[in-house]
């Protein structure tokens, strides 16, 4: 580890975290009960103009906040938030990075470091680093993972330039490989290079909660943002659905619900009302995908809140 | 507590690692791989002692098991090893490169009380193992036929630099991405007796095949087809659909959910007539530490459970595997077969007959004329 980073801490800095955030999943044609309603999903969002209409929808019904994956099609979202700088003055972004699939194929075909190479060597901007890839090898990545790990969130973020970033996520495939592995070290650097680059807070997406919420808190990461599935089923809450309650009301940090509806499994009113009851959650990420839903959801967590 | 060795640190390697790290009876103790690059990130970073040569980590360090990640063609010799030093074995799909090869591996345990088993995680997955459970009732009558598909996007274009695109080294869609949909009727329906009219098709890959279909015939009077496409660009992620028939009603599993439609009520276990669907987010239980799908902890936890028991009746063993070793050699003989026999001459008549009366009439017109 740098001795440098020091330790991250924002106890007594209260982040400001957004109590209805508007999520992505549905633009991807992500749907976790049925292939044939990811593929409906798909066929719906195939363009950027059916994801737009329905993002201005959302901030029409005064929904402000909006957590993005870093897909191919995310910078074209944030090209038409920039572009209309003026209608989106009050944007608030929860950026979650990185969109794995997005390098599944590459890392079949080349290998993990391949594949990472090839990333940061098609980043323009990154020259001294690219000679470094090429004269040692792959030598970079077994010198200084932090590096590395820094460079990768660099390129993420260019996406998102000149907009309101509140808090970047790691994604929950990496955050959950790189808890089992038990590196404090990364998660750390992490916390405090999203703090210190881009001043905003750093969050982790999870599908183990209360495993992470203690090594976080172990690493002296204090009252961090972990955003994970919360639902009234218990679908994808690992252990089970009652050590997640026990630590949302037990431990000290910042826990925000997706997922709420299970992909359709839950009523709203059911789904939302379970977890508006539970004490301490900040915020509430959902989806939809016609404006009846989104003002319907939208509606829903105001008037249990 | 159990020692755990590591030997391959790719992308399953690293899966099987995050989950292991975090159980509460096992300790990681070596991590091998060829490339140093890896080696060196793993000492820095997690701690655990590195080896490039996996015999020097076996007979170095005391080992209970080791979780085998490599490419297939190294599997035999490496399991072999582990066998000699009585090692208990997880090795990642396929077992063998050659039946003959999974045959001698097989043979080397000689009855030895060590736990074996196959990544065929299908097998630990909340939708499949409700599904066995439903047939092993008899629910949809006596099974008659299926079709077990898989398709992914995992090769758009030719792939010469990873193995996974060498056929020697065990590339290719058969070993690599179809032994999953292949074990997974072997699970549920058990091993066929024949295989006839199968395909291994090239669509991207210049040295291996880039979709599999087969026909299975069972002597007890089951008959299915497997189809198997990973270049199919149109899956966001790797994706199975089976349809199982049966002579009460049929099941059409995914991952995400399954559906049943019977012909009467069944209220053993709770279905009526007609669809029935039931979702993953219903099923699913959740694991002890989730990383990429609950099936990869439940297959792991289970392997380290059967040691702790003492059990080698595993639910994934190298028997069981050597099903789909069997079978995957007899698509590809197979398919070699059915080329063989294909001279070029069209074997389709086609719609009118080549020589009838009209014609030859016609033709001695044409013939006077000129």
């Amino acid at each position: 580890m740098e001795k440098n980073l020091g330790v991250f801490k924002i106890m007594g800095n209260e982040p400001m975290l957004d109590r209805v955030i508007f999520g992505d999943n549905q633009f991807f044609g992500i749907n976790h009960m049925s292939e044939e309603k990811a593929q409906a999903l798909a066929e719906k969002f195939r363009d950027l103009k059916s994801i737009t209409d329905v993002i201005d929808i959302a901030y029409d019904c005064g929904i402000r906040a909006f957590m993005l994956n870093t897909h191919e099609i995310a910078k074209d979202i944030c090209d038409h938030w920039r572009q209309n700088s003026t209608r989106f003055a009050d944007l608030r972004l929860y950026p979650s990075m990185p969109y794995a699939h997005k390098y599944a194929s590459a890392v079949a075909e080349k290998g993990i470091f391949g594949a990472l190479k090839d990333i940061i060597m098609a980043d323009s901007s990154v020259g001294e680093i690219a000679g470094m890839l090429t004269k040692g090898g792959a030598s970079l990545f077994s010198k200084d993972m932090i590096k590395v790990m820094q460079l990768l969130v660099d390129i993420e973020m260019k996406a998102f330039r000149d907009l309101n970033v509140r808090v970047i996520f790691l994604q929950n495939i990496v955050t959950d490989l790189l808890l089992g592995f038990g590196v404090k070290d990364v998660f750390v650097a992490f916390a405090s290079y999203i703090k210190e680059k881009y001043g905003a807070e750093p969050g982790f997406v999870t599908v183990n909660l209360p495993h992470l919420v203690n090594f976080l808190l172990e690493c002296g990461i204090e009252n961090p943002i972990v955003c994970s599935t919360i639902n009234k089923t218990g679908y994808a809450m690992n252990p089970d659905k009652e050590l997640y309650e026990k630590t949302i009301v037990e431990k000290e940090f910042h826990p925000m619900a997706m997922s709420i509806l299970a992909s359709g499994a839950i009523k709203p009113k059911e789904a939302v009302e379970y977890v508006c009851r539970m004490p301490n959650i900040r915020s509430i990420v959902f989806g939809a995908s016609s404006k009846q839903h989104i003002i319907e959801t939208k509606q829903l967590i105001e008037n249990y809140s | 507590m159990l020692k755990a060795g590591f030997i391959g640190f790719g992308r399953m390697g690293i899966t099987h690692f995050s989950i292991l790290n975090t159980h509460p009876s096992v300790e990681i103790t070596g991590v091998c791989d060829q490339s140093g690059t890896m080696l060196n990130m793993v000492k820095k970073y997690v701690g655990v002692e590195v080896y490039s040569d996996y015999r020097k980590m076996i007979v170095e360090i005391p080992l209970d098991f080791v979780i085998i990640s490599t490419p297939p063609d190294s599997h035999s010799e490496i399991i072999r090893f582990a066998i000699d030093n009585n090692i208990h074995t997880f090795t990642e799909k396929p077992f063998a490169l050659t039946v003959a090869d999974g045959q001698q591996t097989f043979a080397h345990l000689e009855n030895k009380p060590l736990v074996n088993q196959v990544g065929y995680v299908n097998r630990f997955h909340d939708v499949f193992m409700e599904v066995k459970k439903l047939l092993n009732t008899g629910v949809i009558g006596k099974v008659k036929n299926f079709n077990s598909e898989m398709y992914g996007a995992i090769v758009l274009k030719d792939s010469k630099a990873s193995w996974r695109g060498k056929r020697k080294m065990g590339g290719g869609c058969m070993y690599e991405f179809a032994s999953h949909c292949i074990d997974l009727v072997v699970y549920l329906l058990g091993q066929p007796d024949k295989v006839v009219g199968s395909v291994m098709q090239s669509i991207y890959s210049s040295d291996v095949e880039d979709l599999v279909s087969s026909t299975f015939i069972y002597n007890n009077g089951i008959r299915g087809t497997v189809m198997v496409n990973w270049s199919d660009e149109s899956y966001r992620k790797p994706t199975f659909i089976i349809n199982i028939f049966g002579t009460k009603g049929k099941i059409t599993a995914y991952k995400q959910s399954y559906k049943i439609f019977l012909k009467s009520n069944d209220q053993v276990n709770g279905f009526h007539k007609g669809w029935n669907t039931r979702y993953i987010t219903d099923i699913a239980r959740g694991v002890r530490f989730y990383v990429r799908g609950n099936e990869f902890t439940r297959q792991l936890d289970y392997f380290v459970d059967c040691i702790e028991q003492g059990r080698t009746d595993n639910i994934a063993s190298f028997a069981e595997a050597l099903k789909t070793d069997i079978i995957m050699e007899e698509i590809i003989k197979d398919t070699a077969l059915s080329l063989a026999t294909d001279d070029g001459a069209p074997q389709i008549s086609p719609i009118l007959p080549k020589s009838s009366r009209r014609s030859s009439i016609w033709k001695k017109i044409w013939e006077y004329l000129k």
